[in-house]
């Protein structure tokens, strides 16, 4: 199991073969420009805290199976696509046919359709492979997806229930997968869409995923990102967001520690009015860890972001935030809030965040605030001096530090899933001596 | 009931109790006065079992058994309940939440069934009315943005809905007005029973009227210098403490 150093040698380039014509010139450009970069190190500004983490190998380089089954995802209600190693399974899936709505795979697509797919990809996410002493690691997606998912909404088109999006990863050996899904939001639409990232299996493998919406004026699109996978699956995620007026853009994600776990989330607010709300979960316990970084660009005036990432760190893990505003020149009137609050269940846990301000446009209201702090013991007295264990007592007070933002996850069965998860978490961290 | 023989403690090296003695029986009220500083809420936040104290002489039983090698939360199930001079603020944590949590610890400890929500919220209603507690108060975060008074009522409403076998009550009239300690008072009175032992700590003589004791202790620098009846209260009303040999730099009375 020799560690790669380079891209190229890391990610072996493979078919692609079902794919339409446009889809594959891009993703062939992608490729020979990813040609010779290097792997992030701890000397990588954007992998500073992550590099040591990210653990390569040969083994990983070749794609996981591309017609490996979905399993036993059954049972799942309502609208829902089944990707598995970042290929659609339709035989698995089940979708509305609803006018106004066209969900198609990367292979099913031709003439605009593929065209369209081809302009939106890597559109609302940084082309340049390594900038600034920054690595980008999402351009591998681009490089190397197999399939994926070209989800249509024509103006005005209102889906009244979420469309789930299972990312199945299936480990039996070891490789990568490189799911991609991309929305083209008419205006005045809406959409929530639930992105659910699991796994089955114990081989070591990397998943690269890319989300991609594009909203146009007055579209009103949720995004909800839950990743359970097992720790064996190295996680990059990216996640980029083009914003047209009046739009609003809602993400909420809810993230559980893994040996590598990473989500990029950029969002640009490019048409006068725009709004997004983002909200971040994590808990890493073990050695775990964990990194979010996220970007706003209030790139017109009169646009508003409010962003809340919560963490919480157990035992010896690693959560990372690091969040970047710019407000771009002509963003006049621009009001940005974020507010990164951290939480340390042990001394052994380590948190890292870092706010980025860049602001060149002199009308703004921007206010951020980070804090780092650990369970109060004087609450835990009061609670347990009323008979509670000091277990649920610091159940209590570690959701009370979450709470908020899990309560406003829009989808109840990912609510659900998420305090599951959270339970285990609690059972872990806070085991009674 | 409460047996405290010879208890020294302190904190951060300092010496806070310096050999309390004090014997409390099933239904009787003690009332403990003292000056500012002298450790009354050391030896409250002592039997409750807050660890921030070091206990490095002496023996607490309850009921016989050794309270001092029990857990807080032991401590609690076996009938112990502090009402805090500074009942902690916990935003986030829901007050009906908690209470059903603590109610059912306690019922799980005497064996008993846990309380549904719905059971929950009627018996919580019931007592926050009790207290004069805007039920509304149950759904707001523990103590969060609750005025001095109202905190005070919340926590005796925690002793009516736990229904202690030892209530210590740390100046839980302070900060009240005069319609208040009358509710708050009558909450005490209820709490009274054969087989339960109240311990309140004040400094007001006022709050005397309402419940009245059997003892009167009163705690200077470390140790109980003078016990006495009801009687007791009064007189250091009148004088101060300064006749009981100590430099009185506090007021027991606005
Ligand atoms: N956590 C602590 N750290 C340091 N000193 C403390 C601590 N808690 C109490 N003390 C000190 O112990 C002494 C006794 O405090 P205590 O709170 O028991 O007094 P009290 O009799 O309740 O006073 P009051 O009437 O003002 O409530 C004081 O000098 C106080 O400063
Ligand atoms: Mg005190």
């Amino acid at each position: 199991m020799k560690s790669a150093s380079t891209l190229s040698s890391a990610f072996l380039q493979s078919a692609g073969q079902a794919l339409p014509e446009p889809l594959l010139a891009l993703r062939a450009n992608r490729a020979s420009a990813l040609t010779d970069l290097l792997l992030p190190t701890r000397k990588t500004e954007n992998w500073k805290y992550s590099a040591k983490h990210l653990k390569l190998t040969d083994e990983m380089a070749s794609s996981l199976p591309l017609n490996a089954s979905a399993g036993a995802e059954a049972d799942i209600q309502g609208y829902t696509v089944v990707l598995v190693n970042g290929v659609v399974r339709p035989e698995a899936s089940n979708y509305p046919a609803l006018e106004g709505l066209s969900i198609q795979r990367f292979s099913d697509l031709n003439g605009d359709d593929a065209e369209l797919a081809a302009d939106l990809l890597g559109k609302s996410i940084s082309d340049q492979p390594a900038k600034h002493g920054s690595i980008n690691l999402s351009l591998l997606n681009a490089a190397r997806f197999e399939d994926g998912l070209l989800i249509q909404l024509q103006p005005g088109t209102v889906l009244n229930q979420p469309l789930l999006v299972i990312h199945h990863t299936s480990a039996s050996h070891s490789g990568s997968a490189f799911p991609c899904i991309l929305v083209a939001a008419g205006s005045n639409s809406q959409l929530t869409l639930v992105e659910d990232y699991v796994s089955s299996g114990e081989s070591p493998v990397m998943v690269n995923t890319a989300t991609e919406f594009s909203l146009g004026d007055g579209a009103n699109i949720t995004s909800v990102r839950l990743n359970t996978e097992g720790q064996n699956v190295q996680h990059m995620g990216t996640t980029g967001v083009r914003q047209q007026r009046n739009s609003r853009f809602a993400s909420h994600s809810v993230g559980f520690g893994g040996t590598l776990r990473r989500h990029d989330l950029h969002v640009r607010l490019e048409g006068e009015g725009a709004e997004c709300k983002l909200n971040g979960v994590v808990v890493t316990q073990g050695t775990q860890h964990y990194d979010n970084h996220t970007t706003i660009e209030h790139i017109a005036a009169h646009c508003n972001s409010e962003e809340s990432y919560r963490n919480i760190a157990a035992d010896k893990s690693h959560a990372i935030f690091n969040g970047r505003i710019h407000i771009h020149q002509d963003a006049q009137k621009s009001n940005a809030n974020m507010s990164n609050k951290n939480l340390l269940l042990t001394n052994g846990a380590e948190i890292d965040t870092k706010p980025e301000l860049e602001i060149y446009a002199d009308d703004v209201k921007c206010a951020h605030g980070a804090t780092i702090g650990q369970l109060d013991n004087e609450s835990i007295f009061y609670l347990v001096s009323r008979g509670l264990s000091p277990r649920d007592a610091k159940v209590l007070l570690t959701m009370a530090f979450i709470n908020e933002l899990v309560a406003q996850i829009p989808v109840e069965q990912v609510r659900d899933t998420a305090n599951t998860g959270l339970n285990q978490f609690f059972d872990q961290a806070f085991q009674e001596v | 009931m409460l047996s405290i023989k010879n208890l020294h403690a302190s904190v951060e090296g300092k010496q806070i109790l310096k050999g309390i003695n004090l014997e409390i029986k099933a239904g009787e009220v003690h009332a403990i006065m003292g000056p500012n500083g002298s450790g009354k809420s050391t030896l409250s936040q002592v039997l409750a079992g807050n660890e921030t104290f070091e206990v490095t002489e002496g023996d607490v039983t309850l009921n016989g058994d050794n309270l001092l090698e029990l857990p807080t939360e032991a401590r609690a199930r076996e009938g112990v309940f502090l009402a805090f001079q500074y009942p902690v603020e916990i935003p986030g944590v829901s007050n009906l939440q908690f209470l059903r949590t603590a109610v059912n610890a306690m019922r799980k400890h005497q064996g008993k069934d846990d309380m549904n929500a719905a059971e929950f919220m009627k018996l919580a209603k019931e007592v926050s009315k009790q207290v004069d507690l805007d039920p509304a108060f149950l759904k707001r975060g523990v103590n969060e943005g609750f005025s001095g008074g109202e905190k005070k009522r919340n926590e005796i409403m925690q002793a009516l809905l736990l229904q202690p076998k030892l209530a210590i009550l740390d100046e839980t009239d302070s900060g009240l007005d005069i319609d208040a300690l009358k509710v708050v008072s009558d909450g005490v009175n209820a709490l009274r029973a054969p087989d339960r032992a109240i311990l309140m700590i004040t400094h007001y003589q006022r709050l005397l009227d309402h419940i009245v004791p059997d003892y009167v202790h009163v705690l200077v620098d470390g140790k109980i210098i003078k016990s006495g009846g009801r009687e007791l209260a009064l007189e250091l009303e009148a004088k101060g403490y300064g006749w009981l040999g100590v430099k009185d730099n506090t007021t027991a009375s606005h």
